[in-house]
This record gives structure tokens, C-alpha cells and sequence, in this order.
């Protein structure tokens, strides 16, 4: 190593100056997040799935790779920059130690991989940046666009790494030029670069090195601290969330969080402003890059409503950037000495919902600009309530989402705070509360009629078994559109038809059925759904309950997945496996093969599919129910289906804005040529059926459980009905 | 403003009554009860008066046995201020009893407006509002589909009648019972539940008048006749026609 030079004073004198900085924002940040609600133990659980994310979906990729042409263009970008970090290492090292190279303490062969790993990354890296800049300056894909984009800074930041390639590029010729003793196949551009740098004069060619030297190392420190002021944040941190997050596991995927509805002192309940968030949610905020997959998959914005899932987490981030520096200063009043009593740091009387744990203490009083900060919320000066209400809780936006994060949490959380805290909630949703609370069901039919549909098919209910001492194999759990719903009391016939015919030992509930509150969940009453589900569980914990199968992908998400909550644990079947297992073990008597061909589309339902990845049982029951069956697919399907438009609670809101989601998707699904449309959801089956109403087509739309049964065997058929 | 508001817990209607082995009341079983519609949209308008002018005190107040608790429990959780069960072992079909009770409660406080349902959903008497504004002297002023109190010692309210609708002055204090349309009782919120829990239930004998009226009999509407098909297509026209004119004797 060489004696060290002004130059190497200068830049180590720049490189602390930058680190020193980029120290500093990043601190800022991280204290920013603790403005939110505190440690979830929720976020540390289960290490080896956390692990399993953090390499598949993040290093490995996988869901950016989902995107056939911007996936691989990034995942180059991505990669490329992990292998030239270890060359900006090298870079930075010889700008303060002169003529520093990892030459002087590898073998040949590993220093020349490396210096070839240099070259071919970067190339990668510029090709693929070069690409990124044509698609957003010239072909402007459309998920690019619209609320919560700033494109101008993503052009300037992807011209800043191309910037670093060509750099790199032609620093690596000059130093070629200048012949420092690397053979032409360790770095085979730079080596072309040289021989064509060949004629400069030395000078020029020390001076060429020098200046892309100092413009690449000054371009690199400049991005690192250009990142905090930039939503290229998330080169920082999505890894992290992606560690964090739960969307893919570990946990239940899709439950949503319980309340504490007794907490003393509380005044807010949900979110209505960043400090009621998680830490979580905020860091979702910081990792957000404005990709727009989630917007694109989005139902409601697909159709024209106002909501973006991509604008909720956007705003969330710019709402904590307003409001975190405001609060951090008040807290640092506190610090420097005041007198510890009465005040409050948010500015308002309140009290925090989940208590941020900050030290109240006396703040003088906010000045004009401070108080015009503190008065406005994340909801209703960002986020508007319509933004809100216009969600189908489908997931598909946490699906897309390449670094794992959770728009879907955001939105409850702030559906929560209107009902919970403001009961403010779109009029329609009145009657589906009253309805619950009163009659146990969301359309508020009379209790006394919830197995009317039963009469005559002597079905057994739990009461009249536990009364002989009987143990059903398996409870039917009907739910409130199978037992009151004209069209879905079908299916819960055709299905109870099967189970005879195959022989299965089942019971219902009967009246002792109520709504398990899920839809009121979904609609932010999380008082009235705790009401609910804590007496269902209570009803199914009296009986032992151990296996329950249900037609309704809701009523199975919900016990399955979120009655654990509550001490409600049962192994909970979706009539779709349980379908599928019939079948497969040739329990259900079937008709003789009649050659008669059928084209099928089956529409994935969203509490099915993504919010517990059944995608195959379903079709494989129709496979196995339809001997020569074609089954088609629609554009978008299993783990990108679009939604029905009925979920979180939009069964009972008018759809005012746009175009209607069912319309959207039954288009979808007659594109297909299908004869009919399977479903695997009453909720499903109603938008459907009113999209193919809608459309004026004659196209068959059936559950599978009714396809199922119009295949029994005569026999079988006869003596089970 | 100093308002009180008089509820009545009702059974939920929206069900197939049986007729209890007294026979002069309804089964009671299985039955769901909360505040009768007339009274939530009293409750409401009560809120609306005292949180348009910024201030007052709004006590609800409930003749029954101990489950009226629940019902009282609900207008504090949409944001009334107190409640006052006056006990008794059951509700006496006599609203002149009733009436008795509510007014020896109300006497003495200085309530500038006194609010009731047009109302009970279940007895559907209209009487125990007119007959508290009479046994303490006020004007009253019944089914108001508007009110307008911001005047402080008079007011107005709109009627409807059929075909037309009236405008009336009053002073206060006074009694009014509401009608539907003056406002949407509120949901009340998770806070608002969290609220009432603390909110102050006073209990109170309830100084009920003598009981002169009294149900002797109830009885369920006699069960619909079965319908009968008489045939199909134009060639039933003329049997349905005769029957129509000699049996049901409506052409």
C-alpha cells in the first residue's frame, strides 16, 4: 500500500461527512417508527419461515419475478448491486487507502472471478436500468401512473445508477489504458475501453481516471444519502420488512388482528392517525417503491373507485413525515428539562389507543404551523373515508406486494377507527349490524327459519345427537347465506344430498347457528364481531366440535383461521376438499360416464384462494365429478383472481362508483367460451349470477357442491333426498 | 339544555309471537328486547338539541324490572348523560299508571324538555306522554317530525297529518313526543359503550299510579286459509270470476 495522498485526506474527510449523515437520517427514521404502536410479538415469532422470506421473496425474488418483464429487469438490478457492493467496498477502501485492491490479498483466479463478477454485473445493471428508463419514459405502463407516483424521481434515481455503471465502466477502461497489470479477460470491457483510450496522452489518461474515480465515488455516497429523502427508501428497507411481515406466514395469513376492547384508558380505537399504527405499517410505509402492483390487481381500482392500495401506504409514509419530525421535536423539549406533569406530546387531550409509550410531560404550547400539523390525521386529510369503504378486503394488493407489505392492515385498522371510534360507516351497514346483533344474521331473516331448509331431509342437529349420547363424523356448519339465501339454500341441499349419499355421519347446528360475526369484522366492528364469535365458540366448545365443514369460504376462514383467537380451535374443512376427498376415496355413489363433454370456468374465491391457498381442490372435485370435462381458466385466476366484488362487507354497501366489480369479472369468465361457471362461495355465486343476469347471458352458474350432486348415482340421488 | 328522554324496552317484533299460558300476554321466551324505534328517535333528537347548542344534560328514563338496565345502558352509549331506572316488577298495561310514576319522577327537574316516543312498539297506546304533560301541567305537543328548540324558551315543531303537514309553536317547558323522521337514532360506537359503562344508573322505586286497565284476553290473528288451485290457463278465468263474486265476494 502507498503513502497516503491529499486526495485520500480529502476523501476520507468526504466519506465520513456522508456516513456521518447518512448515520443521522437513518436514526431519524428508525426513531420515527417508534411513534407507533409498540413491539408485536407477533413479529418475531417462527425465525425459520422469517428466514425462508427473507431468501425467497427477498433475495431470491420471487415476487417481482411475477411480473414477466419489469420482475427480471429489477431482479438483475437487485442482484447486480448486492455482487458490486463488494467492489464499492474496494472503491471506497482505495479513495482512503491509495492503491488499495483486494488483488494484494486473494488468489489470482478468485480476484479475477471477481473483477469479471464486476464487469458482467455491471453491464447487467446498466442494460436493465437502460430498460427501466425507456419503459417509464416511452411505453409509461399504466400501474406507473396516478395518485402516489413520483416519477420524475425515479427517473433521476435509475439515471443515478446508470450514471455509477458508465462510471465504473470507464474508470475501468482509463486504468486499463494505463496498463495496470490485469489481463484483458478479467474485465473484458474495460480492456476494449483501453485499447480505445489507447492514443490519449498519460496525462489524459490519469486524469480520465481520476475523474470517473471521483464522480463514481461521489455518485455512489450521493445516491446512499440521496435514498432517505427518496421512495427509494426501500433499497434500505424491504429486506427488513420483508423479515417482518406476515403476509406470507408465519401465522395465520389473512386474520386479522384481535383488540383489546377492554384496555383501560383508551380513547381511540383503530387507526385514525400514524400513531396509532404499528411500527409495522409505518416501516410498510418506508418500503413502498411505488411499483403499483397492488394497484393494478385491485378490484375496486380496476373498476374506477377511488381506492389505490398503493396511495394508502404512500400516504401513510408522508403522513409520518409530517408528523414525526413535529412530535420528535415536542419530545425533545421534554428531554432537555421540562417539568413533568399534564400536556401531551400529540397536542390533543387524547389519550393513545395502543399507548406509543411516551412520557407525558409538560409542551409548550404549538405554534400556528406545529398546530396545523398536529390537527390534521392520516384519515380524512389523506385517506378518505370513501378510499376506505370501497375495499373487498380481496388481498390480492398483500399478494402482489413484492416486499411483503400489508395495505390490507392499513385499511382495516382505519375501518375500525370510523366505527369503533367515530360510527361513521355508509348507511347500508346499519341494518347488517342491527341484523347480527339481533337476529344473527346480516339480512336480519328471522332466527326461527335458519334450518328451515332442512325440513323433511331428517338431518340431525347437535342438540338431538348430544341427547343420545351420538358424535356426528363431521358438523355442517351452514352459515347465514346457506340457511337463509334462496339460491345458496340450494347448494346447502345439494351439499347435505351428498354427505347421505356418501354416508356421512353429519350434523348442524340448527337454530343454534348464529353469524359468527365475520362480515362485521370486516366492516371495522370488531365489538360486535367479538361478541359474535366469542358465543359461537362457546356453542361449539359445549358440543366438543372437533372436524366442521362449511360451503361458505368465509365462515371457513373465519373459524378456521380466526375463532383460535378466541379459544376456538377445530379442524375446518371447506366443502370443496372435503368434496375432493369423497370423491377420491369413492365414497360418493357416482352416475355412469355419459360422454357428454363440459366446458367449465371455476372462479377462485378470494377467502378460498389467497387467503388459504386452496386452489386445487376445487378443480380437482370437478375433475373427478366431470369425467371429460375442459376446464378453462379466465385472464386472471387462482392466486391472481379477481374478486366477485362481495367481500369486506361490500355485499351490503351500494356500488356507486365505477363500474361493478361482478360485471368486470363475469366478463372475465364468459370470455372463456364456458358452458358453466362453478363457483365455491354463496357470496360468489350471487355476484356472478348477477353479472351473467347483467350481461343478458344464459351461461350456467353452479357450486360445486350442486355439480356434484347432479352427478349422484340415480340410486343414491332417490334415497338421499 | 336540561332534557329528560322516556324509553320503553320492547320486545323485537320481527318474530312469531306465542301467547303465554296466562293468556293475557306474550311468551316471553326466546325473546329479544331493546329500545322501542319511537324512543331511539327521541334519544336522538335530544342529542341533536344539546350538541347543536353546545351544552345541557340529557337523562333517559325507564320504568321496568332490572333488565331495563340494558336498555338504559344503550342511550348512555349513544351519548346521554344519565339514567334513572324507576323499578317495578313488571310494566302494567295502564299508561295512566305509568304516567303517575314518570311524572312524580320528573316533577322536581327542571327539565326544559321532556321527550317520548310517538309510541310504544308494543302496546302501541300513544297515551303516556300527552298524560305526563298533563298530570305536571306543561303544553305537549305529540308525533312531531321536527323539532326545533334553539330559541331556548319555546319551540316549534312540524307534524304530519294526512296530505299536509303543520307547523306548531310551543313554550317550554314542554312535552313532545317523536315521531320517525325528525332523525336516524345514532350506532352507538365502541367508545360510546366504553362510556356508558361509567356513566351513573340510578335506581328508584317506581311511584306507579293505581292500575285500572288491565288485558283480559290476547289472542294470535287467526291463521291464514290455505289457498286452492281451481285450474290452469284461460279456461279457470270464468270458475275464479263465480268464486270471486260468490265466495270472496270482492267483484
Amino acid at each position: 500500500m502507498e503513502q497516503m495522498t491529499t486526495g485520500n485526506f480529502v476523501f476520507a474527510a468526504v466519506l465520513l461527512g456522508a456516513a456521518g449523515f447518512f448515520s443521522f437520517n437513518a436514526q431519524r427514521l428508525a426513531r420515527y417508527l417508534q411513534f407507533g404502536t409498540g413491539a408485536e410479538s407477533s413479529r418475531v415469532s417462527d425465525m425459520p419461515t422469517r428466514v425462508r422470506n427473507l431468501l425467497v421473496i427477498g433475495f431470491a425474488q420471487s415476487k417481482i419475478l411475477r411480473d414477466p418483464l419489469a420482475g427480471p429487469l429489477h431482479a438483475g438490478v437487485f442482484w447486480g448491486f448486492i455482487v458490486l457492493t463488494l467492489g464499492s467496498i474496494e472503491i471506497l477502501l482505495q479513495g482512503v487507502f491509495n492503491g488499495f485492491s483486494y488483488d494484494a490479498f486473494l488468489p489470482r483466479s478468485v480476484f479475477a472471478a471477481y473483477t469479471l463478477s464486476q464487469e458482467f454485473f455491471a453491464l447487467l445493471v446498466l442494460g436493465a436500468v437502460s430498460a427501466l428508463i425507456w419503459r417509464r419514459v416511452v411505453t409509461k405502463p399504466k400501474r406507473l401512473q396516478g395518485p402516489g407516483t413520483h416519477q420524475a424521481e425515479a427517473i433521476f434515481i435509475l439515471s443515478m445508477i446508470a450514471g455509477l455503471m458508465v462510471t465504473l465502466f470507464l474508470m475501468s477502461g482509463f486504468a486499463s489504458a494505463r496498463q495496470h497489470g490485469m489481463e484483458p479477460g478479467m474485465h473484458p470491457i474495460g480492456a476494449v475501453l483501453g485499447r480505445a483510450f489507447g492514443g490519449l496522452s498519460d496525462s489524459t489518461k490519469f486524469a480520465g481516471f481520476a475523474i470517473n474515480w471521483w464522480a463514481h465515488a461521489l455518485l455512489l455516497l450521493v445516491f446512499l444519502n440521496f435514498l432517505p429523502y427518496s421512495k427509494h427508501l426501500h433499497v434500505l428497507t424491504s429486506l427488513i420488512n420483508t423479515f417482518f411481515s406476515n403476509t406470507s406466514g408465519p401465522g395465520t395469513k389473512g386474520a386479522m388482528k384481535p383488540m383489546d376492547l377492554e384496555a383501560e384508558g383508551v380513547e381511540i380505537f383503530g387507526a385514525k392517525d400514524v400513531e396509532q399504527l404499528s411500527w409495522k405499517n409505518l416501516l410498510d410505509g418506508y418500503s413502498c417503491t411505488e411499483c403499483g402492483r397492488c394497484t393494478a390487481a385491485c378490484p375496486a381500482n380496476i373498476t374506477g373507485k377511488l381506492l389505490s392500495p398503493r396511495k394508502i401506504v404512500v400516504d401513510t409514509r408522508a403522513r409520518l413525515l409530517e408528523k414525526a419530525p413535529v412530535l420528535a421535536a415536542r419530545l425533545e423539549v421534554v428531554a432537555t428539562g421540562a417539568t413533568h406533569s399534564g400536556g401531551e406530546i400529540g397536542g390533543d387531550a387524547h389519550g393513545d389507543a395502543h399507548g406509543g409509550g411516551h412520557a407525558v410531560a409538560e409542551v409548550p404550547a404549538p405554534d400556528a404551523a406545529t398546530q396545523a400539523i398536529l390537527d390534521k390525521s392520516l384519515l380524512d386529510h389523506y385517506i378518505t373515508e370513501e378510499e376506505l369503504w370501497a375495499c373487498t378486503s380481496c388481498r390480492a394488493c398483500v399478494q402482489e406486494c413484492p416486499v411483503s407489505i400489508d395495505q390490507l392492515e392499513i385499511i382495516n385498522e382505519m375501518r375500525r377507527n370510523l366505527v369503533l371510534t367515530e360510527s361513521r360507516f355508509p348507511e347500508e351497514l346499519l341494518p347488517a349490524f342491527e341484523g347480527m346483533e339481533q337476529k344473527g344474521n346480516p339480512w336480519a331473516f328471522a332466527p326461527g327459519d335458519r334450518a328451515a331448509w332442512a325440513e323433511g331431509l331428517s338431518i340431525p342437529t347437535m342438540a338431538e345427537l348430544a341427547a343420545s349420547n351420538d358424535t356426528p363424523e363431521i358438523l355442517f356448519w351452514v352459515g347465514c347465506m346457506g340457511s337463509f339465501d334462496d339460491r345458496a339454500k340450494k347448494v346447502t341441499v345439494a351439499f347435505a344430498r351428498i354427505l347421505k349419499a356418501a354416508g356421512v355421519n353429519f350434523a348442524i347446528l340448527g337454530q343454534e347457528e348464529s353469524c359468527h360475526g365475520d362480515p362485521a369484522r370486516r366492516m371495522g366492528n370488531e365489538y360486535l364481531y367479538q361478541v359474535l364469535a366469542k358465543a359461537a365458540v362457546e356453542t361449539l366448545n359445549g358440543y366438543k366440535i372437533t372436524t366442521i365443514v362449511t360451503h361458505c369460504p368465509h365462515c371457513f376462514h373465519q373459524i378456521g383461521s380466526e375463532f383460535p383467537q378466541w379459544g376456538g380451535t377445530y379442524e375446518v374443512i371447506h366443502h370443496s376438499e372435503y368434496l375432493e376427498r369423497l370423491l377420491r376415496d369413492g365414497r360418493v355413489p357416482m352416475q355412469e360416464e355419459d360422454n357428454e363433454r363440459l366446458v367449465v370456468a371455476y372462479h377462485d374465491s378470494c377467502y378460498l384462494g389467497r387467503y388459504n391457498d386452496v386452489y386445487d381442490a376445487p378443480r380437482e372435485t370437478l375433475r373427478r365429478a366431470l369425467p371429460i370435462l375442459d376446464l378453462v381458466e379466465p385472464k386472471r385466476t387462482k392466486d391472481r383472481g379477481l374478486c366477485c366484488g362481495a367481500g369486506g362487507g361490500r355485499m351490503w354497501m351500494e356500488e356507486k362508483e365505477g363500474k361493478r366489480i361482478n360485471v368486470e369479472r363475469t366478463e372475465e369468465l364468459l370470455a372463456t367460451g364456458a358452458e358453466t361457471i362453478a363457483v365455491a362461495c354463496p357470496f360468489c355465486m350471487t355476484m356472478i349470477s348477477d353479472g351473467v343476469t347483467a350481461k343478458g347471458a344464459s351461461t350456467e352458474v353452479l357450486d360445486l357442491a350442486e355439480i356434484v350432486a347432479g352427478r349422484l348415482a340415480l340410486e343414491a340421488a332417490r334415497s338421499a333426498s | 339544555m336540561k332534557i329528560a328522554v322516556c324509553i320503553k324496552r320492547v320486545p323485537d317484533m320481527d318474530v312469531k309471537f306465542k301467547i303465554a299460558a296466562s293468556g293475557t300476554a306474550v311468551d316471553e321466551s326466546g325473546l329479544k328486547y331493546d329500545m322501542s324505534d319511537f324512543d331511539g328517535y327521541a334519544a336522538e333528537a335530544a342529542l341533536q338539541i344539546n350538541e347543536k347548542s353546545g351544552g345541557g344534560e340529557i337523562t333517559a328514563i325507564c320504568l321496568g324490572p332490572d333488565a331495563v338496565g340494558e336498555t338504559l345502558r344503550k342511550a348512555l352509549s349513544m351519548g346521554i348523560d344519565k339514567a334513572v331506572q324507576l323499578k317495578c316488577d313488571a310494566v302494567p298495561f295502564d299508561g295512566y299508571a305509568i304516567a303517575q310514576a314518570l311524572a312524580a319522577e320528573l316533577k322536581g327537574g327542571n327539565y326544559d324538555l321532556i321527550l317520548f316516543g310517538r309510541m310504544s312498539i308494543d302496546s302501541s297506546n300513544q297515551s303516556v306522554g300527552p298524560m305526563v304533560a298533563e298530570l305536571l301541567g306543561l303544553p305537549c305537543v305529540s308525533a312531531a317530525s321536527r323539532l326545533d328548540v334553539s330559541a331556548k324558551t319555546s319551540g316549534t315543531a312540524q307534524r304530519e297529518l294526512e296530505g299536509a303537514s303543520e307547523t306548531v309553536s310551543f313554550p317550554l317547558p314542554a312535552v313532545v313526543t317523536i315521531d320517525e323522521g325528525v332523525a336516524r337514532p345514532r350506532y352507538p360506537s365502541l367508545k360510546g359503550i366504553m362510556a356508558a359503562k361509567k356513566k351513573p344508573l340510578e335506581v328508584k322505586p317506581a311511584q306507579l299510579g293505581a292500575v285500572s286497565v288491565t288485558v283480559s284476553k290476547m289472542e294470535l290473528p287467526p291463521e291464514r286459509a290455505a289457498g286452492r288451485i281451481i285450474g290452469e290457463g284461460a279456461d279457470a278465468v270464468p270458475e275464479l270470476v263465480r268464486l270471486l263474486q260468490t265466495e270472496a265476494k270482492v267483484l
